[in-house]
């Protein structure tokens, strides 16, 4: 008996897909919400990410300046005596300099007690400046989120680490999950906390014509208890904190993320192809020899979990977009690598849960389609 | 002949071992999931607050000081002597305490560096190994972070430009974001280029005296200051840190459940209608409608209740592995969090179970004598 060329010509894993399109659907959902979890939870820790160096790139800094061996801000501690940056600003090739003093503080309104922490910044820029003026003696500048949340505008009095300052405006841009900035002058700050003579980063603007790296080189070995970086490589490592904070975390999701999506695909898998077992066996009978029913169940897999692979890309768009505009503290950012991940966890589920229900199709004998089933 | 004689349910869903076991690996790996976050997140909150649990009930600050971990306070050294005199007061004791991002094999490992003098409260309150930092740049450093990075007693760290030597390893006191170091203050107010302050007091009380009204009686007294009740500070911390990790993971166990929902009301929905004619002959015996929900609703309740529990198996030994594996990072298994799932895993198999309800109300019993 001669094999009919029926994998070609007629689209077996599609009919048999869509003959049950209620299971069909809701298997490529489950897939797609457990590939969902691994893709969201990427996108919130790389909006994390992207949020912790606003200030940093809104500095146009060509280099940062620390104490020793500090290349971070958030949660960092850097401390540098004001004959340190008088040393930075002598160095040859430095235009100017801005020392800045960075603190973290809750902010505070004053009747109810509403507050809220923030990165409180004294000196340099501020960044995303849409209401208000930049601060002035006495005067903070403040997230619009976070301004929004305490219930405070410009002209307002809100207190920071016991001190009473006047909103003069707002930014926007800067609120994250872990915080937002606040802007002060440098004398303010050090009024607040009462301490002169010590700032936490200098920020450096480079001559025409001078490299950010071979600034940062020269600085470095021209003055000692300092660790210059270039803008770039300082957030960069900024960006590192969270990865490094939440690597364990996140790696223990995409297993739980690929368990789930293994279960639920194998799940449907595997009753889909008992519900088929008869048509399997007449396509045998028919001549479809056992790789090509193995294939056909593959295909199936496949099928299913690509399907969920685009409503998880879909629903994680739908997030990245909705998620903002109701809290702006979450921010979702989606990577190209973060997919490309997620794809490939896409496809490992594919493989292991296939495994089950090819078992099945490859024992079906062709005798079996002339058996009563009941 | 009634019901109760013939398990139905029970054989029905024994009737497909393989199916079976892979829909309650689908529900137990959801409601593990669900477990463990929530009790990482319970976890974290606990981790936070390590430092503070330790200490006494009164934390005098900065004015405006709201919590300890993640607050700016700086205090002249001064405000110690003021605040030892205030009635009430058995001791104050200073500590100069801040967050250090410490940088171990290219990683960034955080810790809450806190200085203390040496013979008052603040310092370490268990060793491992090793002793208490009495002379400048020595250290004490968490036993986990330092077997995770292969440090030891004799080792030495560079730090904001000192090499601190490690002369002891502290034990209950891992954690995931802030396990606390200690060292000398002059050590922290030297790194920080602050002679002379502290950021936080530590008041003991004299016997009999009540905390807050210590507090009340220190802001009173001594202009400048916020004197809180270490509850309150830790409180606010675990506010803080949990907080901001609170909408992933709220929404990582809002997926988790839609997973769990899922997975039960699609073995449900397929094994219905795979018995499409066992209920077409169970309808045609005499079974009627609702005793046909009933059936589906108990194979839902019961693969939901038999999943929770292998999931909360799971959670259980997945929190033991991950302390012994992992121990900085503490997962939190509680009994409100059980008892929740649980209810959430019974309450969304009685909804998967409405699922195919209307399939069998139209169900003819006629297609059970069919060829």
């Amino acid at each position: 008996m001669t094999a009919l060329p029926l994998t070609r010509s007629v689209p077996l894993a599609r009919r048999q897909l869509l003959a049950r399109r209620g299971r069909t659907i809701a298997g490529a959902i489950g897939i797609a919400v457990a590939l969902l979890l691994v893709l969201t939870l990427k996108a919130i820790f790389a909006g994390m990410e992207e949020r912790l160096t606003v200030f940093i790139d809104a500095t146009g800094a060509d280099v940062i300046v620390a104490q020793e061996g500090v290349t971070t801000m958030h949660m960092t501690q850097s401390a540098l005596p004001k004959e340190r940056l008088a040393a930075v600003a002598g160095v040859s090739g430095v235009a100017s300099v801005d020392g800045i003093v960075y603190k973290a503080a809750f902010v505070e309104t004053g009747a109810d007690g509403k507050s809220g922490v923030v990165a409180l910044v004294g000196g340099g820029p501020v960044p995303n400046l849409v209401a208000g003026d930049r601060p002035g003696p006495g005067e903070v500048v403040l997230d619009r989120a976070l301004a929004d949340k305490i219930g405070v505008q410009p002209g307002d009095a809100v207190r920071i680490l016991g001190s009473p300052l006047r909103l003069s405006g707002e930014v926007t841009g800067t609120a994250a999950i872990t915080g937002s900035y606040a802007f002060v002058t440098r004398n303010t700050i050090e009024r607040m906390l009462g301490t002169t003579g010590v700032v936490s980063y200098v920020l450096v603007y480079a001559e025409p014509g001078i490299g950010a790296n071979e600034l940062a080189t020269r600085i470095s070995s021209e003055i000692s208890g300092v660790t210059a970086s270039t803008r770039a490589s300082f957030a960069a490592s900024e960006r590192r904190v969270v990865g490094d904070m939440t690597t364990d975390i996140v790696r223990g999701m995409i297993f739980v993320g690929f368990v789930i999506g293994v279960a639920v695909a194998g799940l449907v898998a595997y009753s889909q192809t008992l519900a088929q077992l008869r048509d399997y066996g007449v396509l045998r009978a028919l001549g479809l020899g056992a790789h090509r029913a193995l294939a056909l169940g593959v295909a199936q897999v496949a099928a299913l979990v690509i399907a969920g692979f685009v409503v998880a890309l879909g629903l994680a768009g739908l997030l990245a977009a909705v998620l903002p505009k109701l809290s702006p503290t979450l921010v979702l950012s989606i990577r190209t690598e973060d997919v490309a991940q997620a794809a490939l966890v896409a496809g490992a589920v594919a493989l292991a849960a296939a495994l089950v229900p090819v078992i099945r199709v490859v024992r079906v004998q062709p005798a079996s389609v002339f058996r009563r089933t009941s | 002949m009634k019901q109760s004689a013939v398990p139905i349910a029970r054989r029905q869903l024994l009737s497909e071992p393989a199916k079976l076991v892979v829909a309650l690996a689908a529900v137990a790996a959801a409601v593990t999931l669900v477990l463990l976050l929530s009790g990482l997140r319970r976890g974290m909150g606990e981790q936070v607050t390590v430092y503070l649990d330790h200490q006494p009930p009164v934390l005098v600050g900065t004015a405006g000081a709201r919590g300890f971990v993640a607050q700016t306070s700086i205090l002249p050294e001064q405000t110690a002597v003021q605040v030892a005199r205030v009635p009430g007061v058995a001791d104050a004791a200073p500590i100069s305490e801040g967050f250090a991002m410490l940088g171990l094999h290219g990683r960034r490992v955080l810790t809450l560096l806190v200085g203390y003098d040496r013979g008052r409260r603040g310092g370490p309150w268990r060793l491992a190994e090793g002793r208490r930092p009495n002379a400048p740049n020595e250290l004490v450093l968490d036993s986990v972070v330092a077997e995770d990075h292969g440090l030891g007693v004799g080792s030495t760290l560079r730090f904001r430009g000192a090499d601190l030597r490690i002369v002891g390893l502290s034990s209950g006191t891992s954690g995931f974001m802030t396990p606390p170091a200690f060292t000398t203050r002059e050590t922290a107010n030297t790194l920080n280029e602050l002679p002379n302050t502290a950021t936080f007091l530590l008041v003991t009380p004299e016997r009999g005296v009540a905390p807050a009204a210590l507090a009340s009686g220190i802001e009173s007294a001594v202009p400048g200051v916020s004197a809180r009740l270490r509850g309150e500070l830790a409180a606010n911390d675990r506010d803080l840190f949990v907080g901001s990790f609170s909408g992933p993971l709220l929404a990582m166990v809002l997926i988790a459940s839609s997973v769990a929902v899922l997975v039960i009301a699609i073995t449900v929905y397929s094994s219905t209608r795979d018995r499409s004619r066992e209920y077409a002959t169970l309808k045609a015996i005499g079974l009627g409608h609702r005793a046909l929900l009933r059936l589906v609703a108990v194979q839902a309740s019961a693969l939901a209740l038999v999943g929770t529990a292998l999931g909360v198996v799971l959670a259980a030994a997945a929190a033991r592995g991950v302390g012994e594996l992992a121990p900085k990072y503490l997962i939190v298994l509680s009994g409100a969090d059980i008892g929740r799932m649980g209810l959430a895993a019974l309450f969304f198999a009685l909804v998967a179970g409405l699922v195919p309800a209307r399939y069998l109300a139209n169900l003819d019993p006629a297609t059970a004598f069919r060829r």
